[in-house]
């Protein structure tokens, strides 16, 4: 909001950096423009981003062999990662198994789509709008409502979870409301809005680096202070681009970790 | 700020076609990942594991033949043993056996050597003694006719030395026997 405020200002007076705003992740539709299939720059990169990893990863499976190559070891790594330091730790094998396609694909999907973020010509994640992080999310809100009325049954489940036992009795008219909140709303929200805030500020956060960098450096008037300030901000661009991309990955981890602990959380206590 | 402002809430509301192409891109890449690049991967960890586990327990087997073809061996090596023992237990006692037995032929055979010379030694004595007797009766008998035949003109020496001479015979025979 203040970005966008001092975007207006200093572009009035025709002399500041072009600072990065909320537009950037409301761009103009570019192409079937007022159709439900309308495509603006960031839908172009997540499709573009979609195609690219179903090759990526389809040649890789296709050509997968049994001792493997550097590429292959390391998507292996990515999944062994998922299957045993997320699913079988947070769940266990038993009934982690189900749910191992799902949790790879939901990591691969958003690492992937976050990376995206950093990509020059991109520069903007692919999850990058509310709507991409909230359809994951809901698959996943989808997935423990299943669990739960195959596990538990959906009334016990709501019971449990909104009048948990053990709990005096006039708490429940403070616990029962928001434990339901929290089963309908709370949890889908948060995985929302934590993947796509992030990649909102990554975003924000790198272009207003390298806007500095570009205003210091070339635009400024004055060279002398200009190029080793506008250098400085271009190291901190570099920065910021690495700490994106570490941010790409964790934002992946936790939205897959959340998601697996939400589906376990549907489970009975006891085995 | 009352543009920005809404714009920043626009961030949170999705646009239908957004929602159409989350959903598309959503089901292509579940699709993918679940008929596709899983079950691919899925099947080359159970290959590897597999043949890690066949390697395995093909190394057991080997090891076990081994066990079994060292103890055979071990067996068939401690068999022998006993037998090469008992063989040579048997050859010597059989070597004793042998020399004992030669032993006591030879014992034997030497007295009976030792009595048939003494008996031949015997009987040629005794025949050398008849033939002797007999030899020393012709040589009396011879020599007597001599002194006789020169001595008998005398009637008294005649009958004297015949008298001397039988005596002396019988005296002679009679230590003879």
């Amino acid at each position: 909001m203040i970005g966008a405020v001092g975007t207006k200002m200093l572009l009035a007076a025709d002399s500041g950096p072009r600072l990065p705003g909320v537009s950037d992740f409301l761009p103009p539709e570019i192409l079937f423009q007022g159709t439900p299939f309308a495509i603006n720059r960031i839908i172009f990169i997540r499709i573009v981003a979609t195609v690219l990893l179903l090759i990526i990863l389809g040649v890789t499976a296709a050509r997968a062999k049994l001792i493997p190559g550097h590429w292959q070891g390391l998507v292996e790594l990515g999944m062994d990662f998922v299957r045993d330091n997320v699913v079988y730790e947070t769940m266990g094998q038993l009934r982690g198994k189900r749910y191992v396609p799902m949790i790879t694909t939901l990591f691969f999907t958003i690492f992937f789509f976050n990376l995206f973020g950093v990509i020059p010509g991109a520069n903007m994640a692919a999850t990058a709008t509310v709507t991409m992080p909230l359809v994951f999310a809901i698959w996943v809100l989808v997935q423990y409502w299943i669990a739960a009325t195959r596990e538990k049954g959906l009334w016990n489940y709501i019971r449990d979870e909104c009048f948990t036992p053990g709990v005096p009795w006039p708490v429940y008219i403070l616990l029962a409301p928001i434990q339901f909140l929290e089963l309908v709303i709370i949890r889908p929200a948060s995985l929302t809005i934590r993947l796509f805030a992030n990649m909102i500020s990554g975003h924000l956060t790198v272009a207003t680096c390298l806007a500095f960098a570009q205003f210091w450096m070339i635009e400024s008037a004055n060279k002398l202070v200009g190029v080793p300030v506008g250098a400085a901000w271009f190291l901190g661009g570099i920065m910021m681009t690495l700490f994106e991309t570490f941010v790409a990955f964790l934002q992946a981890y936790v939205f897959s970790i959340l998601a697996t602990v939400y589906i376990n959380l549907s489970y009975p206590e006891a085995e | 700020m009352t543009f920005a402002a809404s714009k920043g809430v626009s961030l949170f509301i999705p646009e239908v076609y957004d929602i159409v192409w989350s959903l598309i891109i959503l089901v292509v890449v579940a699709v993918f990942f679940y008929k596709f690049f899983m079950p691919k991967f899925n099947a080359i960890f159970d290959e590897r594991a597999e043949k890690i586990e066949g390697n395995i327990a093909k190394a057991e087997k080997a090891k076990n033949d081994a066990d079994e073809a060292k103890k055979k061996y071990e067996d068939q090596l401690n068999h022998a043993r006993v037998d090469a023992s008992k063989i040579t237990d048997n050859a010597r006692s059989e070597a004793t056996k042998i020399i004992s037995d030669a032993h006591t032929r030879a014992d034997k055979e030497a007295e009976q050597i030792t009595a048939n010379a003494q008996r031949s030694i015997t009987s040629q004595q005794q025949q050398a003694m008849v033939s002797l007797k007999s030899q020393v009766g012709e040589l009396a008998t011879a020599l007597a006719g001599k002194i006789l035949g020169s001595e008998l003109q005398d009637t008294d020496v005649q009958s004297d030395m015949l008298d001397n001479m039988i005596g002396d015979l019988d005296k002679k025979t009679g230590n003879g026997q």
